[in-house]
Order: structure tokens, then C-alpha cells, then sequence
């Protein structure tokens, strides 16, 4: 194992965006510590600033095929790892932007709310860009710890502080099994970088090892049996943060997820297969019986949320490159109906200061805008055509199909429609029933346009689906190629325009 | 234009509804000009298909083909046969229809048009769909409309409103309200119907995925996939894979038919539903499970379809009998129309199980003719609902006095229904019946006897409507007057007796979609001495038909018969 350090100018380049990001997070804390009187507002829109220009360097990183590794193979950028930076950075922007109104709830250090998001996210792009345990593990602590604080951000309330602590004793727990995990696994090998592995004999202790390591994943994906915090924690934190939450940690914790079960781990396809189809079953059928009890809407979230990862790890059963195409696929397609199904339930608590089911009776009459959103938010989540739901849950089928899993895609199938009945109770509460109080509830510009966004991602992915199957195929595939034995031996040179 | 006509028909209810978000509620006549000119624009442009499609080429024409998704391998590909057309049709004729009929909505009519507009638009998408995905995908997204529409424009039955507390509050969000099976809230039909209906879709689904893995050709085509069905035919789970794949596909789609134990959801929804909802349920949505089992099983697995198929001609006897006297004690109007549908579509099952050429071309004119008649009856009980405000029988009565036309009318949908000769129900049941007979002699006696128990219902139902004493407490209803309210009416009762007296060209629509696939699965054509191949099979279509009623004449349809059970044995 040698560290090179000897970083060249070019390979800076590789890390950019991340450099970039952490200038323009002092610069946030800097801008709010000088001017005290400066309206948070102005903070969010620096802070969404800083993160489109990094979004937009990222773009030109994808367009122009940017890739190469950094540290000894401990960061990489490939493909993947742009796809899925750009899925982090997008969805902090619209989170960031739904909760500007939100953050007067907060009694203090509104200012560095904003900070901190953006910390998270700088931290969720290292774990898309990491290649080897330890950067990993530093990585996903990283940003872990904005979340912490983040999660138990609203001081006075009783359900917030009960969130934080559960959030980070389980999450420490978490962290100390992935540190256990990480020393047997290299105690083992040897190895910590994932694509050196793909040779290692499958022992107790490293199958011990990476055991522990996917229930350290597990934690953060919410995967059941690992889920426990989950509704408490959604149910508690701030709605954005909720909303921040449920999207981010989710997709860069499958980034890791698909390197170490693709790349380290995939020539025991034929064991793991085992855990990860008895996971996704358990995950879907727990989530969705769950869910069907729930009065309460970010609870609600929370189990379909649990839902859904059973859904994206069929995908990862399935173990082939159109499995990953389809994760990438559908974590595209419930980014935005997650975030979208979110930003109504802000937007509605905001005007109503609740987040009952029963609070959303007859909002089809009261912001005909909102309800019809929300609607279309929970069809794509519950996968009804036309929608991105539905093309992100066939395609997962069709990855899951071709390699003979039909179990799985049986009691997905049978998943769907037990979805289906907690999702049109909401909106049953939103179009059937009759409000109480009939007043109309309004919505600012910066709400209007997250969910205008959340909105126009469902429908566009959902009819013209080709632009954003050619994106994931694309990224998957420079990632697919990466793993092979004959380009992480010889690292590849750092490829700097195309 | 007229390669695109498939796109307009498909795509003018969709703009339709887009153009509908942008206008406001405070404009009724804008919303209601917009509905119906755009589905007028589909009317159109089925009639032009349906008068243009070349009955003496045959196959699918008009056909559109768009890539999709070249990963999935999925292509936007429509196109219409001898069987879709006509269903086409019918969907545009009860779209425009139901725009009328519900034209008085006050409340959320914008909504209304909007998601009746989207509901039309995924069955006639169905029927035209000639890429498995995207049959599966209209199918799918013609449930969550219905959802919307029962649940906020729907009734309650009689019962309903015993079983809620003053406020309607608790109850009707409680888990056990809405899985309570004796409860008559249009929630529970709305809920009851999109959760079985999505059930046994997933079912189909599976079914659709199976058939793709299994082909191997990483398409949803289905003109490709019919060509290699054999691949299908392998031993799995004690039996053979084709089997299972269409086992879930007959059910998954039979369960819209309604087929008999699947049938439930049906009249409950039925009822439920505001009339125009009624209209389009019971005219075209019942029809997308017959046309899917042809679409899927009848093209792709045609071998299996042959073996398997008697189930359906089992399951029709009980859905015949069933629905009838459910109907006949039923006391509430929508329920009698519900079960009479119900009952009614065990005649298609019926033609369908025979595999014979006169059955199934009348099974495809009976769904033409059905959509036409069971559209008319909801219609009118929408009015009669409208007007007095209830379904139940009993207490309504002498109708006639105050609505003239639409006691009128009545009387010729009940005609139609039952089958009168001179409308096109009869041509559809004679031929289904004649067609039958030889395979299935006791299904041909049973639905004799449904005949029977539809005229006994439906003139239960009209004597306590129209005739009796009269209730003075509905001395306030009136008659459909207006143009707006009388068009629809006349619309259906004119085409239902247009093609009853000149079905010569329904019936060589029909009867070109219907020769090749039967042609398929029973290898047979369609006269025992042609021998020419498919071109004979039109000129032996030519030579079945005497001028006026095709089917009347028994010679060629016992030789027709003759010849397909020779192919069975």
C-alpha cells in the first residue's frame, strides 16, 4: 500500500468541485458571522449559488467525460461517482430552497443551518467519490455529523431532541460497527481499496466483516431490519431536514453500497444475493404494512421510504450492469417525487402548523396547486404510469427479470398494490373529503419553484424517459468499466477533456 | 392526415385535459367547449378510421411507430385491426356522449373534464396499443382516473349514510371502514375497485414480464413476439411456462371483464360512479380486459389460448346466471345496470371461448354493442338520479308522466339491451350464439336463459321507474329538454340501430381482425373447401353473409363450425 502524494495540478482538478464547495461553505459562515443583520434569505440564495456553480462544474465533468482516481485509488471520480454528486448537490438545492421559510421556526443559528446542509453535502460527495474503506468510513462521518445537529435543530421541541438523540446513538453504533467491519475485513485482506478485493478468499472473518459493514449501510439506507430510527427520526427533525434525509444519505450510501457489492464483492454474487434479496423482501413488506397505520404524514414518508429502498435493492440483487442503470433510474425518479411529496408537506405545515393526514382534508379545495402535486408526488411513488415511479419500478423489474428473480419481482409486484391503498388515503383526506376550514392556503416562490421542479422531473422522466436512461447507462458504464482488473492494476492517467 | 388519425384520437383528450388546467372553474362554458370539442375531435378521427380502415387488407393499419426506450426496448407503437377499431370508436362515441351527459356538473367541472378526459384517453390508448409495455401502461393509468372520479363526484347507496356518525368524520377514515364489505360509501367502491384492479393488473404484469424474459428479444413488440410464442412452451413447476404466462394474463385482465369470481368491484363501482363515469366504465372499461386477453394471450400464445380457453367458457355460464339474478333482486338502478353488465360480458366470454370465426367476431361486435346500450341505460339513470335524487326502485314510479323522452328512451335501451332484433345487440348475440353452439350447447341454453332474465330485470326495472303510481314527492323532476341533454341519447340509440339495420360494415371491420387470429390458434380457414390461404379467408367471409343479417343463414356457419372442430380434434 503507497500513498502518492504528489498531487499535480491536474489531478486538483479532479477535485474541484469538492475545493470549490468548501471555500464557499466558509464563505456562507463567514458572510453570516460578519453581517448578523443580513436576512437568512439572502444565505440560502448564497448557498444555492455556490452549490449550482459546483452543480454546473460537475456538469462539465460529465459532458466531458472527466475521470481518474486521487490518492492512492482512495477517490475516484468516475461517471457514478458524477452522477451521483449531481443527485446530492440537486437535491440539497431544493432542499435548501424549501426550507427558507422553514428556518424561522428555528430560534437560533439560522444562519448556520444553511452551513450546515451544505457541509452534509460536501461530505455525501466523498462518499460518492469513495474507492476504499477508510475513505468511506471518514467520508459518511463527515456527513453524518451535519445531520446530527441538523436533526435536532428545532431546541425547544420535545420530538426534535428525542429524534437527535436517537439519530446519534444509533448512528454512532453504526459508525462503531463499520469501524469493526473495516478491521477484520483488513485484517483479512490486507486491502482497503475496493477493486483490490475482488480477488480475496471468502473467510469467517472478512464475511463477518463485510456483514457488519452492510448493516452499517444498511442504518443509513434504513433498510429493515436496520430501520428503527427511521420513523422517530423523520417524524422529529425539522420537515426539510426530514425531506434532506430521506433523498441524500440514501443515494450516496447506495454509491458505496453498489462499489462494494459490484467491485469488491462480485464474484460472491451467488452468496450475497441471499442477504440482499432477504432484505429487500423484508424492507418492502415491513415498510408498506407499516405505513398503512400511519396518521401521521412524515411518518407515512418514513415507512414508504423504507419501502422504496426494498424496491432499489432488487436492483441490487439483480447484480448487473442494468440493475445499476435501474438504481440510478429510479433514485432519479424518487428524488424528485420524494422531495416534491416533501415540499407540499412544508408548505401545508407552514399554512396549518400540523402534519396530520387528517390536516390534508380537502386541500383539493383549498390550494387546488398543492393537492394536485401531492397527488402526482404519491402516484410516481406508489409507480402509476404515466409517471417516473412506474418507469423507475419497471425497470427495476426488467433488470431483476432477466436474471430469474422472480420472487422478488412477485412480492414487489404485490408490494405495489398494497402502496397504493396508503397512498390514496392521503389523497382521499385531499380530494374526497371536505376541508373544515375552507380558507386557501398560499405558497411562496422559492416552495412554488421546488415543487414546480419535483413536478416537471416526475412528469418529464415518466413520459420521455430515453435522455435519462442514456445518463444512467452512461454513468454505470464508465463505472463498469473501471472494475476491471486491468484498469485498477494500472491506474488509469487522469484524462482531462475528451 | 390520415396516417395520423390514431395520434388525434389518442392525443386530443390528453391536450385536452393539459389545456384544461390552465382555464378556470369561474369559465363553465370554456371548460365544457374544450372537453367537448377535443373529444369530438376524437370522434372524428375514429369515424374516419373506423369508415377508412381496409377491411379487404386487413392486419393492423394506420399503425404509428416511435422509439422509446432503445435500453428497455420499448417503441410507442399504435396501431388498430378489425378488433380495435370498432372498441375505438365506441370509446370516442361514449367520451363525447358523457361529456353531455354530465354537462350540469357545478361542482369542480374542470377537474371532472379533466380526469374523464384522461380516462378515455388510456382506454382508447389500450386499444390501439400494439407494444406490450404501453398496453400494460394505459391499462394501468385508466384505474387512478376512476379513483378520482368515484371518490369525488360519486354517491353513496341508501344504506350509507345509517353507517357514519352525524359529521361522517371517524368512520370514514378508519382502516376497518374502508375494508367494511357491507358498507355502501363511494370511498369503498372507489378504494375496493383501484385495489383490485391494480391486483390483478400486477398479475398481468407479471405475466407480460415472464413473456419478455422468456422470448429473449428484449422487446415488447407485439407483432415480434407472436411469431415466437413456441419459445414459451417450457416445462416449469409441474406444467408448462406458457401456461402460467396465460393464466396470469387471462385472469390478470379478466378481472376487468368482469369475469364471474372477479366481479365484485364492478357493480359496486358502477354505482358509485357519477352517470358519464358509469357510461365510460361499463361501455369501454370492461371491454380493455376482453381486448387485453385477445391483444396478449389470443396473439402471443395462441396454442395455449386453444387449450385453456374452456375455462372462460365455464366461468361465463356462472357470470351469465349470477349477474342476472343479482340484478333481477337488485333494488337500486345503477346496481341492476351494474349486474346486468356484469352478466352481459359472460356472452363475450362466451364467443370468446368458442375460437370459432362467427362467435368471436360476435363477441367484438357484442362489446361494440353493449358499450352503446349499457351507455344509454346509465345515462338515463344518471338522469332519473339526477332529478330525483335516488336510486332505490321502490320508491321511485311514474316517471313517464314527468320525463316522456326519457321513458322513451328507456324503452329502447332496454330493447337494445336485451337484443332486440333491428339493433345491434341482436346481430352480436345471434351470431355469438350460433357461433357457440356446436362447441358449447349447454353455455348456448344458459345464455338463452340470461336473455330471458334481462328482459325479466330490465322491465322490472323500467315498469318501477316509468310506470305505477307516481311518488309525489319527485312531482319536481322534468324531462330532458334541451339539446345538450337530448343529444347523447340520440346519438347512441342512433348508431345502436343504425349498425342493427346496416351492421354489413361493422361486421367486415370486425370480422378482418378476427379471421387471421382464428386462422392462428385454431389452423383452420374459415371454409372447409378454400384453399387458396389468406386470401380466401376474405372471400370466404364474402360468401358467409346474406345481405341483411349476416348470420341468420346456417349453412356456411355448420361447415364453418364443422371445419374449426375438425381442426380441434
Amino acid at each position: 500500500m503507497n500513498f502518492v502524494l504528489n498531487l499535480s495540478f491536474s489531478d486538483l482538478l479532479l477535485l474541484l468541485p469538492e475545493i470549490f464547495l468548501t471555500c464557499w461553505l466558509c464563505v456562507v459562515i463567514t458572510v453570516d458571522f460578519v453581517s448578523p443583520r443580513l436576512p437568512k434569505e439572502r444565505l440560502a440564495y448564497l448557498s444555492v449559488g455556490g452549490l449550482l456553480v459546483t452543480l454546473g462544474c460537475l456538469a462539465w465533468f460529465d459532458v466531458n467525460q472527466v475521470s481518474g482516481t486521487l490518492f492512492g485509488n482512495m477517490f475516484v471520480l468516475d461517471r457514478m461517482a458524477i452522477f451521483f454528486k449531481i443527485f446530492i448537490l440537486g437535491s440539497t438545492v431544493l432542499v435548501i430552497l424549501a426550507s427558507i421559510e422553514y428556518v424561522d421556526r428555528f430560534t437560533l443559528f439560522r444562519g448556520e443551518y444553511y452551513a450546515l446542509v451544505v457541509m452534509s453535502a460536501l461530505g455525501m460527495m466523498f462518499m460518492a467519490s469513495a474507492n476504499d474503506l477508510l475513505s468511506v468510513f471518514v467520508s459518511l462521518e463527515f456527513s453524518t455529523l451535519g445531520f446530527y445537529i441538523l436533526v435536532a435543530y428545532l431546541r425547544n421541541d420535545l420530538a426534535s431532541n428525542e429524534a437527535g438523540l436517537k439519530f446519534f446513538i444509533l448512528g454512532v453504533f453504526a459508525a462503531g460497527l463499520f469501524a469493526y467491519g473495516i478491521s477484520l475485513v483488513y485484517g483479512e485482506t490486507g486491502k482497503l481499496v475496493f477493486s483490490d478485493m475482488a480477488s480475496a478468499q471468502a473467510t469467517p472473518g472478512l464475511i463477518i466483516g463485510f456483514l457488519l459493514i452492510f448493516a452499517a449501510l444498511g442504518f443509513k439506507i434504513g433498510a429493515v431490519p436496520f430501520h428503527s430510527w427511521i420513523p422517530d427520526t423523520y417524524h422529529g427533525a425539522p420537515t426539510p431536514v426530514t425531506a434532506f434525509l430521506s433523498i441524500a444519505p440514501k443515494g450516496a450510501a447506495l454509491a458505496i453500497l453498489l462499489r462494494i457489492f459490484i467491485v469488491a464483492l462480485g464474484t460472491f454474487k451467488p452468496t450475497w444475493i441471499y442477504l440482499i434479496v432477504a432484505v429487500s423482501i423484508v424492507s418492502m413488506t415491513y415498510g408498506n404494512i407499516v405505513a398503512i397505520a400511519q396518521r401521521n404524514i412524515k411518518r407515512l414518508l418514513a415507512y414508504s421510504g423504507i419501502a422504496q429502498i426494498g424496491n432499489l435493492l432488487i436492483g441490487l440483487a439483480a447484480g448487473t450492469k442494468m440493475g445499476n442503470d435501474a438504481i440510478l433510474f429510479y433514485l432519479l425518479a424518487y428524488l424528485f417525487a420524494n422531495l416534491g411529496a416533501f415540499a407540499v408537506v412544508i408548505a401545508v405545515s407552514q399554512a396549518i402548523g400540523r402534519d396530520e393526514i387528517e390536516d390534508y382534508r380537502g386541500l383539493g379545495r383549498r390550494s387546488p396547486f398543492l393537492a394536485f402535486s401531492m397527488l402526482l408526488f404519491l402516484l410516481s411513488l406508489a409507480g402509476v404510469p404515466p409517471l417516473a415511479g412506474f418507469i423507475g419500478k419497471l425497470y427495476i423489474f426488467i433488470a431483476a427479470i432477466k436474471e430469474g428473480l422472480y420472487t422478488l419481482i412477485t412480492v414487489g409486484l404485490i408490494n405495489i398494490v398494497i402502496s397504493m391503498y396508503y397512498y390514496l388515503i392521503v389523497v382521499k383526506q385531499m380530494y374526497i373529503n371536505e376541508p373544515i376550514d375552507p380558507s386557501p392556503i398560499s405558497i411562496r416562490g422559492p416552495m412554488k419553484a421546488v415543487i414546480y421542479v419535483g413536478l416537471a422531473g416526475t412528469l418529464v422522466i415518466g413520459i420521455y424517459p430515453q435522455p435519462f436512461t442514456d445518463w444512467v447507462v452512461a454513468a454505470t458504464l464508465m463505472f463498469a468499466n473501471f472494475v476491471t482488473p486491468a484498469a485498477t492494476i494500472t491506474p488509469p492517467t487522469v484524462l482531462i477533456g475528451s | 392526415m390520415g396516417e395520423y388519425a390514431l395520434l388525434y384520437i389518442l392525443f386530443a383528450p390528453f391536450a385536452g385535459a393539459l389545456a384544461l388546467i390552465f382555464v378556470s372553474n369561474r369559465q363553465p362554458t370554456l371548460v365544457r367547449g374544450i372537453a367537448a370539442s377535443v373529444a369530438f375531435v376524437s370522434l372524428v378521427a375514429s369515424l374516419y378510421i373506423f369508415y377508412g380502415y381496409d377491411t379487404v387488407q386487413g392486419g393492423f393499419q394506420f399503425v404509428q411507430k416511435f422509439a422509446w426506450s432503445k435500453e428497455l426496448g420499448i417503441a410507442l407503437y399504435l396501431g388498430v385491426d378489425g378488433i380495435g377499431t370498432p372498441l375505438v370508436l365506441a370509446s370516442s362515441i361514449l367520451l363525447f356522449a358523457g361529456i353531455f351527459v354530465s354537462w350540469h356538473i357545478k361542482d369542480r367541472a374542470k377537474e371532472f373534464y379533466i380526469w374523464l378526459l384522461i380516462l378515455a384517453a388510456a382506454t382508447i390508448g389500450v386499444f390501439m396499443s400494439l407494444d406490450l409495455f404501453f398496453l400494460y401502461f394505459f391499462y394501468e393509468m385508466s384505474v387512478i382516473p376512476m379513483y378520482l372520479l368515484l371518490g369525488m363526484w360519486g354517491s353513496h347507496t341508501k344504506k350509507y349514510l345509517e353507517m357514519t356518525d352525524s359529521e361522517g368524520l371517524k368512520r370514514r377514515d378508519s382502516v376497518g371502514f374502508i375494508f367494511n364489505f357491507g358498507s355502501n360509501s363511494k370511498e369503498y367502491a372507489a378504494m375496493k375497485l383501484v385495489l383490485f384492479l391494480s391486483a390483478f393488473a400486477v398479475a398481468a404484469l407479471m405475466g407480460i414480464l415472464l413473456i419478455y424474459k422468456f422470448s429473449g428479444l428484449n422487446t415488447f413488440d407485439i407483432l415480434v413476439l407472436r411469431e415466437h410464442a413456441n419459445l414459451m412452451n417450457i416445462p416449469v413447476l409441474g406444467t408448462t411456462l406458457d401456461k402460467i404466462i396465460w393464466i396470469l394474463v387471462f385472469f390478470g385482465f379478466a378481472s376487468i371483464a368482469p369475469i364471474w369470481p372477479l366481479h365484485s368491484w364492478s357493480p359496486v363501482g358502477h354505482a358509485a360512479a357519477p352517470a358519464a363515469t358509469s357510461m365510460l366504465h361499463a361501455g369501454v372499461l370492461m371491454k380493455l380486459g376482453h381486448f387485453s386477453i385477445i391483444r396478449v394471450a389470443f396473439e402471443i400464445l395462441p396454442e395455449t389460448t386453444r387449450e385453456l380457453m374452456p375455462i372462460a367458457a365455464v366461468l361465463c355460464m356462472f357470470s351469465i346466471i349470477y349477474g342476472g339474478f343479482v340484478a333481477f333482486y337488485a333494488k337500486d338502478t345503477k346496481y341492476v345496470i351494474g349486474y346486468s353488465s356484469s352478466s352481459h360480458m359472460g356472452y363475450v366470454f362466451l364467443g370468446m371461448a368458442a375460437l370459432n370465426y362467427i362467435s368471436l367476431s360476435g363477441a367484438v361486435i357484442y362489446m361494440f354493442a353493449h358499450a352503446m346500450a349499457t351507455g344509454m341505460l346509465f345515462a338515463m339513470a344518471g338522469w332519473v338520479y339526477d332529478q330525483t335524487h335516488t336510486r332505490d326502485i321502490p320508491s321511485l314510479g311514474g316517471l313517464s308522466n314527468k320525463m316522456p323522452f326519457i321513458s322513451g328512451c328507456f324503452i329502447v335501451g332496454c330493447m337494445a339491451s336485451i337484443g332486440m332484433p333491428g339493433t345491434v345487440n341482436f346481430v352480436a348475440e345471434i351470431m355469438i350464439v350460433v357461433g357457440s353452439w356446436n362447441k358449447y350447447p349447454l353455455q348456448v341454453i344458459v345464455a338463452m336463459l340470461g336473455i330471458v332474465l334481462t328482459l325479466a330485470y330490465l322491465f322490472k326495472m323500467m315498469r318501477g321507474l316509468f310506470y305505477g303510481p307516481m311518488n309525489q314527492k319527485y312531482s319536481h323532476a322534468h324531462d330532458a329538454v334541451g339539446t345538450v341533454d337530448r343529444l347523447p341519447l340520440l346519438m347512441m340509440i342512433t348508431i345502436s340501430i343504425g349498425f342493427g339495420i346496416f351492421p354489413m360494415h361493422l361486421y367486415e371491420v370486425v370480422r378482418s381482425g378476427v379471421d387471421p387470429l382464428i386462422a392462428r390458434i385454431t389452423h383452420v380457414v374459415p371454409v372447409a373447401e378454400s384453399d387458396e390461404g389468406s386470401r380466401s379467408v376474405k372471400a370466404a367471409a364474402e360468401i358467409t353473409q346474406p345481405p341483411a343479417i349476416p348470420m341468420v343463414s346456417n349453412k356456411p356457419i355448420a361447415q364453418v363450425s364443422e371445419a374449426s372442430r375438425g381442426g380441434q380434434e
